[in-house]
């Protein structure tokens, strides 16, 4: 069994200061049972951090696997947070991706990755920029769904031009204090969980036949899990000139996750399942890693990709 | 047989698990004879398993007499598979020989030698549907469309009622021609299978017009009806439903593109297009007697004996049935002059300014005057109440303190312009704006004054208060959030014009309009814009939240619904003027007056009308509602309690 993952983050630092701000723990091999961070991994924190209640930050955790029957790992995650500190802070920001890349060869995993790093590229310059220059807010500000669509308008057309003859799905969410920007094409998911809430909330729609099919009350969810159209998409990265992005707005109440991932965990591990992992596993890095190794333990038919957003309580 | 489709398969997964189509070898040439009788002229189509060529019947040496010759090379390898093509490609010559309807084209010859089998069948000189559409930017005419349906419903229910049926199974515009006398022709039966109820089809046809029960492998008539109407929808409105999600068309009606389109048509082309196929026309001569009905020479008697039917834009709902024209006022209170004021109602006595200069106090039930307190200015403005106490302006440039029972004088508090905010009561404070460009904190108990914030410009947009912030908008189009303290600004946003419209804040969010025709929702905290949408003209009316829904009007004349969180609208309802009345909303309805001198009431998921009022003015007073009865002001003097 090979646990060759690819991973990519452009930022996975651990901030030592103190304050609300958007912790990256650092990635984990999926072993079973996962160990928790190795002390050789991760740099120990620092004593400022007695001064505030970790339960402020938000936290992030992320891993991607290869599953148990692909050749490549097609997936992109992309995990992207700033945070500050000072007389003035302002509000911490993460950008969090995950794509899932279709097409022979090798296309499919560069689509994914050309998807992910437009997207990070265009939200870096546009939200990320102005952000650290300071800028008062005027009517000529873009609204970060706004510069979600161009980013992955961006993303389309570099694929179109890169990779032509590969696509991506792509899931991605700006967090802004609490509320989360969710842009969406393909069939990765987003899913909010509230404390005390009995069940998750899927927050993404897939574009795939089957779905739109059950929708519409012709499938079956039985009938759509052995039909032999079900990983037909109807939209996608880098499938013409025009594409049509879903865009929700969300609140994520104190102590809310935002999970996003690949069908490679929500077509292996059932709902019901993937929460009770999730209450299980307080750090969202090692709720991660337990939802790709039952993903695995699921027979890991495709590539398998999470990222879990921790609000603070 | 693969139909001749030039639209690629938009699958986009596991494009490496498709198997791969060889390319085609061995295409004929131009000047090649087949059976020494058929000289190909030329391609005129590619499809997966063959081409279809233009070819010449040397038969009739002395004129040109054109065909289509369909090709089919047997390029399987597996025996089963070989003789299954070759006895599809049978079928669909035995299938067109039978038939005979001027639509469907004529079958001249079949034969075969080696890998290949032909089909010679009647070239039709024309142009197919797509190619149509392609060959402009226009709409098509709504009558040509309508007349064309008429005839493919026709060669439909030919084929339908064939023994055995014959179900086309691929209706689309590129296998629609229309021949050189502009008649309908429908080419490519390749797929066409006779039909045997019950029977389960194999998953061909074109993703965009076939229907939903299709992908279970149905076909039935029911199914070319929804074709049909997937086919039309797309003449009609120029949407390729090949680039839309599946079956989405109810999401995209048809007026929505194209507003030629009469109602009725659209209705009958969205009932073709049920998902449940028992809601579909029983018949395509059903459906064809539906449309040859709309016939421009039948219209007038159609009309006539439906007239009940097309009142204004809106379908009322059922609820709406109950309250037609006629909405009689509980009572009406005749003021001494212009209304603009909107009413607040509490322990039952509703308070209004007037341009007559009073501040009104009306009993809520009975209409009957309780007290009225007379200013030195108009009153243009809308009372607040606290503590037995009602606070308002005036353009008389003063701020009173009214004792809302007695109707006396508290204090006053004297700006250096005309006062048209209305007061917020917080905290202990009054704060409002004035026309000098200051807003003002008071002491409400006593109207001593705590500061004033200086802007450039007047202040109209009246000051919202929420956590430990002042919110409000200036003239020039400042946005501020002040410290209650007033002595610092926590953050402070520009729109492009000013903003008349008053804050709103929910949920962390602030919301308001600006004369550069945008709704603004920003984060209270930091003044960074969560979202933003922008209407025709000018927005002077406040927005209104009720469960997630953002509610305002717009001078451009609609009353607007956006999600809070997102903006995304919801719907918009036309009204017949200028919307500066800010709505009223509960669960009931939404009440909003507009210039066009009518109060409406709409629901608050839809938009439909549920009704509406007429007044003898302009209704730019905001509604109120109390105890299931709505209360407004109007430019006709009258304050109305309308029954809710």
């Amino acid at each position: 069994m090979s646990f060759f993952r690819r991973l990519f983050g452009l930022t996975d630092t651990r901030v030592e200061e103190s304050g609300d701000r958007i912790e990256t723990a650092a990635p984990q091999e999926v072993t079973t049972p996962p160990p928790r961070p190795a002390p050789a991994q991760t740099r120990p924190l620092g004593p400022l951090e007695e001064y505030i209640s970790p339960s402020r930050r938000i936290r992030v955790g992320y891993a991607s696997d290869i599953g148990q029957v692909r050749s490549n790992n097609q997936d992109t995650l992309l995990v992207l947070a700033t945070s500050s500190e000072g007389n003035k802070p302002s509000q911490p920001m993460g950008l969090f991706i995950v794509a899932d890349g279709m097409g022979g060869h090798h296309d499919g995993e560069r689509a994914s990755m050309v998807a992910a790093q437009t997207i990070a590229i265009h939200v870096t310059r546009e939200l990320y920029l102005p952000s650290l220059q300071n800028h008062q807010p005027d009517a000529e500000q873009k609204t970060i769904s706004e510069v979600l669509a161009e980013a992955l308008d961006a993303a389309n057309a570099a694929v179109n031009a890169d990779v032509p003859e590969g696509g991506t799905t792509v899931t991605c969410a700006v967090v802004r204090g609490d509320l989360a920007y969710v842009a969406h094409v393909g069939d990765s998911r987003a899913y909010l969980i509230v404390e005390g809430q009995p069940s998750m909330e899927l927050l993404t729609r897939d574009h795939s036949l089957v779905r739109r099919l059950q929708e519409l009350g012709q499938l079956t969810p039985e009938e759509a899990e052995v039909h032999p159209q079900r990983n037909v998409l109807y939209r996608a990265i880098g499938q013409g000139d025009t594409l049509e992005v879903d865009a929700t707005t969300r609140r994520l109440p104190p102590s809310a996750r935002l999970m996003l991932c690949s069908d490679g965990l929500w077509g292996a591990v059932d709902d019901s399942h993937i929460l009770q992992i999730l209450r299980e596993y307080a750090d969202p890095q090692e709720a991660c890693e337990r939802l790709i190794q039952a993903a695995n333990e699921g027979g890991g038919p495709d590539n398998i990709t999470v990222i879990v957003v921790q609000m603070p309580r | 047989m693969q139909q001749l489709s030039n639209q690629q398969p938009r699958e986009t997964k596991h494009i490496e698990e498709e198997s791969a189509i060889a390319p085609l070898e061995g295409t004929l040439q131009p000047g090649q004879i087949l059976q020494n009788r058929y000289r190909i002229l030329g391609i005129l189509g590619i499809g997966g398993m063959g081409a279809v060529y233009q070819a010449r019947d040397l038969h009739f040496p002395n004129v040109t007499k054109l065909c289509a010759v369909k090709e089919m090379i047997n390029i399987a390898t597996d025996q089963g598979l070989r003789e299954q093509m070759v006895k599809n490609f049978e079928r669909e010559a035995e299938i067109l020989a039978t038939l005979s309807h001027p639509a469907i084209p004529q079958i001249y010859d079949y034969f075969s030698f080696g890998d290949r089998a032909y089909l010679v069948m009647e070239y039709i000189q024309g142009k197919d549907l797509e190619g149509l559409m392609n060959g402009t930017d226009q709409f098509l005419p709504v009558e040509q469309i309508r007349k064309w349906a008429v005839e493919i419903c026709d060669v439909l229910h030919y084929l339908h009622t064939h023994q055995p049926p014959i179900i086309f199974r691929d209706m689309k515009p590129s296998n629609i021609m229309i021949d050189h006398h502009r008649r309908v022709r429908l080419i490519d039966f390749g797929i066409a299978k006779a039909f045997q109820s019950g029977q389960k089809g194999t998953m061909i046809g074109t993703e965009g017009y076939s229907p939903p029960e299709q992908y279970k492998g149905d076909a039935s008539p029911a199914g070319d009806m929804y074709a049909l109407g997937a086919t039309l929808h797309h003449l009609l409105t120029r949407s390729d439903p090949r680039l839309e999600p599946p079956f989405s068309f109810e999401d995209r009606p048809i007026k929505n593109y194209n507003p030629e389109v009469p109602d009725r048509m659209a209705s009958i082309v969205m009932r073709a297009l049920s998902y449940n196929f028992a809601e579909r026309f029983p018949s395509a001569e059903a459906m064809k007697q539906a449309l040859e009905l709309l016939a421009p020479d039948v219209v007038i008697q159609t009309i006539a004996s439906s007239e009940t039917k097309v009142m204004g834009g809106s379908t009322p709902t059922p609820e709406a049935s109950f309250a037609p024209e006629g909405v009689i006022p509980i009572w009406v209170f005749e003021a001494e002059d212009e209304i603009r004021s909107s009413p607040i109602v509490v322990d039952g006595v509703v308070y209004f300014g007037g341009y007559d200069n009073n501040l009104w106090a009306i009993d809520a039930k009975t209409g009957a005057q309780k007290w009225k307190f007379p200013t030195d200015g108009g009153i243009g403005s809308s009372p607040a109440y606290a503590h037995d106490t009602l606070y308002i302006g005036s353009e008389d440039r003063r701020l009173y303190a009214i004792d809302a029972t007695k109707g006396e004088t508290r204090w006053t508090f004297l700006t250096e312009g005309r006062i048209f905010t209305t007061p917020c009561v917080a905290l202990n404070h009054v704060y409002f704006g004035s026309d000098d460009g200051n807003v003002y904190a008071l002491k409400a108990s006593t109207g001593r004054k705590v500061w004033a914030f200086p802007t450039a410009r007047p202040v109209r947009s009246s000051p919202t208060v929420s956590g430990e912030r002042v919110f409000f908008g200036s003239e020039a189009g400042d946005f501020y959030a002040l410290a209650v303290s007033g002595d610092e600004t926590a953050w402070h946003f520009r729109a492009r014009r000013g903003i008349t419209s008053s804050p709103l804040v929910q949920e962390k969010i602030v919301y308001f309009g600006s004369s550069d025709w945008t709704m603004y929702a920003l984060d209270a905290e930091t003044g960074f814009v969560v979202w933003r949408y922008r209407t025709r003209k000018q927005i002077v009316s406040s927005p209104r939240i009720f469960s997630g829904t953002v509610y305002f009007g717009s001078a451009d004349g609609a009353v607007y619904a956006l999600d809070a969180l997102s903006g995304r609208e919801i719907w918009q309802y036309e009204t017949g003027g200028q919307v500066t009345s800010t709505p009223f909303v509960n669960e009931r309805g939404l009440y909003v007056g507009s210039v066009d001198g009518n109060l409406y009431c709409l629901h608050p998921d839809t938009g439909d009308l549920l009704w509406n009022f007429q007044s003898g003015g302009s209704i730019i007073s905001s509604p109120t509602v109390y105890d299931n009865i709505v209360y407004v002001g109007s430019t006709d003097y009258r304050l109305y309690a309308l029954p809710a």
